[in-house]
């Protein structure tokens, strides 16, 4: 498999502090990496290096071999696609309008949208599933629906690499599995993805890759059994290990396997 | 006229909650015109002395020439200054559509964030220091009303923004203080002036109340007018990438700083049209982009055409109310439209409290 994104000794300093050392680790075409780490350990901000949003001071970024910062901006957009925690849009914008932004970096200044473009829309909208809600209002939209509608702006993008930043956060236990499912179907749909998670109960079976950010330290990358032993979550989240029960449940089931 | 009505979300009990009637914007487009030619005739027909929108028609037709009093009132008060009330009222709301577009926020009218503020310094250093001067056929007063604006525009605009966002508080402040500092520094202007005719327009300026201009003065307008429509209209798509926030629009391929510098310069030249024209006039340039969008949705594309339509009529009322309603006397239509905008801007400014702040 080829590589598709590549991270060296990355390094970025937010006002002074620290955020992101030695972030070296490569993502294969195809692959389905989670984030992990404490918070303000520098998953937003590594997400954010990887879609071009921000200039590591150190370190070299390239996807698809060439240096990131010397592909021209719409050519990395038609690439990669970054989905945030957060969009506050100020007008009430409808759902197949916030969609159609997406496809921003195939359109030309005084070129309107052709067909090409209602076509990869219409297509990010069923992908994500929210073609039901194309003309509601974006702003009214719960948050399990606006999340989709961030992803389906994502795909509207045509993206090889689909970053995510917290997909599952605030979304209640149905709507997290939904969206592990979307997941799942848009990786078997050839797009590789590489998406911060909070909450680590959901990355055992779901993904191929773990990536394992702690303050200071060098990140980490391993394979889910690897990075989710205990000993290193105990580590990296600075958690005592007998209180919290996803660290007592990883401890009762690696004794198990042991075995 | 088409009316569509969007149809929602499959269940019916949802409809009637997020039902949008937004009207087709051709249609809407080709209804501003119509009502923008009537608002035309209707404002030359009233005034002091009453020509009859049928006289006008009959001289247009050439059945009936004008008498030489109806000419000359027609030709040389009330036509100029109908048109020039229209360049104002399409400069402004333009200019409000573009600044809210880029502050992603709907209360920034180029009269509250200090845009016409600075246009009005600069053109006031213009009229007192440089009125002989022109460069390339434009007056120094008009180059420097606009470069007043593009200033302070940019300095409002890096005062307001931290980290991408917009502080409204920051921004509302800024924007008043540059206000204040800029028009009562027109007290300076006084003392250097001689003759004593800058004084006036000085007044009137402050007051917004749009003058008779000469027909040079009004195709300049006109034409810079035209270009910065024409020169904003690649930018509106920009725009409705920008409201998404400055880093998403980056990721989405947009060079931000140069699309920002673009949409301040061009902003700023037409508020400079408006205010040459027509002084500081506060809150039309707010209501008309407001109400549009209440009609035709958030998409700036089709804002642009309707913005400028329908800040022509509203300002040729505005005016034609404002020469008549205590005829003889003559009510500067800038005040005439503070009293309908204040309120208006401190209820989007309530509701703008409850859903998204800062």
């Amino acid at each position: 498999m080829s590589c598709l994104l590549r991270m060296e000794g990355v390094h970025f300093d937010y006002h002074g502090q620290k955020v992101l050392r030695q972030a070296t680790f490569d993502l294969e075409e195809g692959s389905c990496s989670a984030l992990i780490g404490l918070n303000g350990s520098g998953k937003t901000t590594l997400l954010r290096i990887a879609a071009g949003v921000l200039r590591p001071a150190v370190g070299a970024v390239r996807l698809l071999g060439r240096p990131l910062e010397a592909i021209p901006l719409k050519e990395v957009a038609r690439t990669v696609a970054l989905v945030p925690q957060q969009l506050e849009l100020p007008f009430d914008f409808t759902v197949q309008q916030v969609v159609e932004q997406g496809r921003t970096p195939y359109i030309g200044m005084l070129r309107g949208p052709g067909r090409s473009d209602r076509l990869a829309v219409d297509r990010a909208l069923d992908l994500a599933d929210v073609s039901s809600l194309r003309h509601r209002v974006f702003n009214e939209l719960s948050g399990g629906e606006k999340q989709r509608v961030k992803i389906a702006l994502g795909l509207a993008q045509k993206p090889r690499l689909l970053l995510l930043d917290e997909p599952t956060q605030n979304l209640d236990i149905g709507r997290q599995v939904e969206l592990i499912d979307l997941l799942h179907f848009l990786r078997a749909e050839g797009i590789t993805i590489l998406a911060s998670i909070h909450d680590l109960h959901l990355v055992d079976k779901n993904f191929s890759t773990v990536l394992l950010l702690s303050p200071g330290q060098p990140l980490a990358i391993g394979t889910p059994e690897q990075m989710l032993k205990p000993s290193i979550l105990e580590r990296a989240f600075q958690c005592p290990p007998d209180r919290h029960p996803l660290l007592i449940e990883r401890a009762e089931l690696y004794r198990r396997e042991a075995r | 006229m088409a009316i569509e009505i969007a149809t929602v979300s499959n269940t019916p009990l949802e409809v009637s909650r997020h039902e949008r009637v937004r009207l087709s914007p051709l249609a809407l487009i080709v209804l501003l015109t119509v009502a923008l030619g009537v608002t035309t005739l209707v404002s030359l027909a009233t005034g002091a002395v009453s020509i009859s929108p049928r006289t006008i028609f009959a001289a247009m037709l050439g059945y009936q020439p004008l008498t030489e009093m109806q000419r000359l009132i027609l030709f040389h008060l009330r036509l100029p200054r109908v048109l020039a009330s229209g360049l104002v009222g399409s400069g402004l709301a333009l200019s409000g559509l573009l600044f809210q577009g880029l502050f992603r926020n709907p209360i920034a009218d180029p009269y509250v964030i200090g845009s016409s503020g600075g246009a009005i310094f600069g053109a006031c250093i213009g009229i007192s220091f440089f009125s002989q001067w022109s460069v390339f056929g434009f007056s120094a007063t008009a180059l420097l009303a606009f470069a007043g604006s593009a200033a302070t525009m940019a300095l409002v605009y890096s005062l307001a923004r931290s980290a991408g966002k917009t502080n409204v508080v920051t921004l509302l402040l800024a924007g008043f203080a540059i206000s204040i500092m800029f028009t009562n520094s027109s007290y300076f202007f006084e003392l250097f002036d001689k003759t004593g005719t800058g004084n006036r327009v000085l007044a009137s300026w402050l007051h917004g109340v749009i003058g008779i201009p000469s027909w040079t003065e009004l195709g300049v307008s006109a034409a810079l007018l035209a270009f910065a429509t024409v020169a904003a209209l690649p930018l509106m798509r920009t725009l409705n990438t920008l409201v998404l926030g400055d880093e998403y629009a980056h990721q989405l391929g947009i060079r931000v700083e140069y699309a920002r510098v673009s949409i301040i310069l061009i902003g700023s030249l037409m508020t400079a049209v408006s205010v040459s024209l027509g002084g500081m006039i506060a809150f039309a340039g707010l209501i008309v982009p407001h109400v549009a969008r209440l009609l035709l949705g958030p998409d700036h594309v089709r804002l642009l055409p309707v913005a400028a339509l329908a800040g022509a009529i509203f300002l040729m009322l505005a005016d034609t109310l404002a020469r008549t309603i205590f005829a003889p006397s003559e009510v500067p239509v800038g005040v005439l439209i503070a009293f309908v905008g204040g309120p208006f801007f401190l209820y989007l400014l309530r509701k703008m409290k409850r859903s998204y702040t800062v």
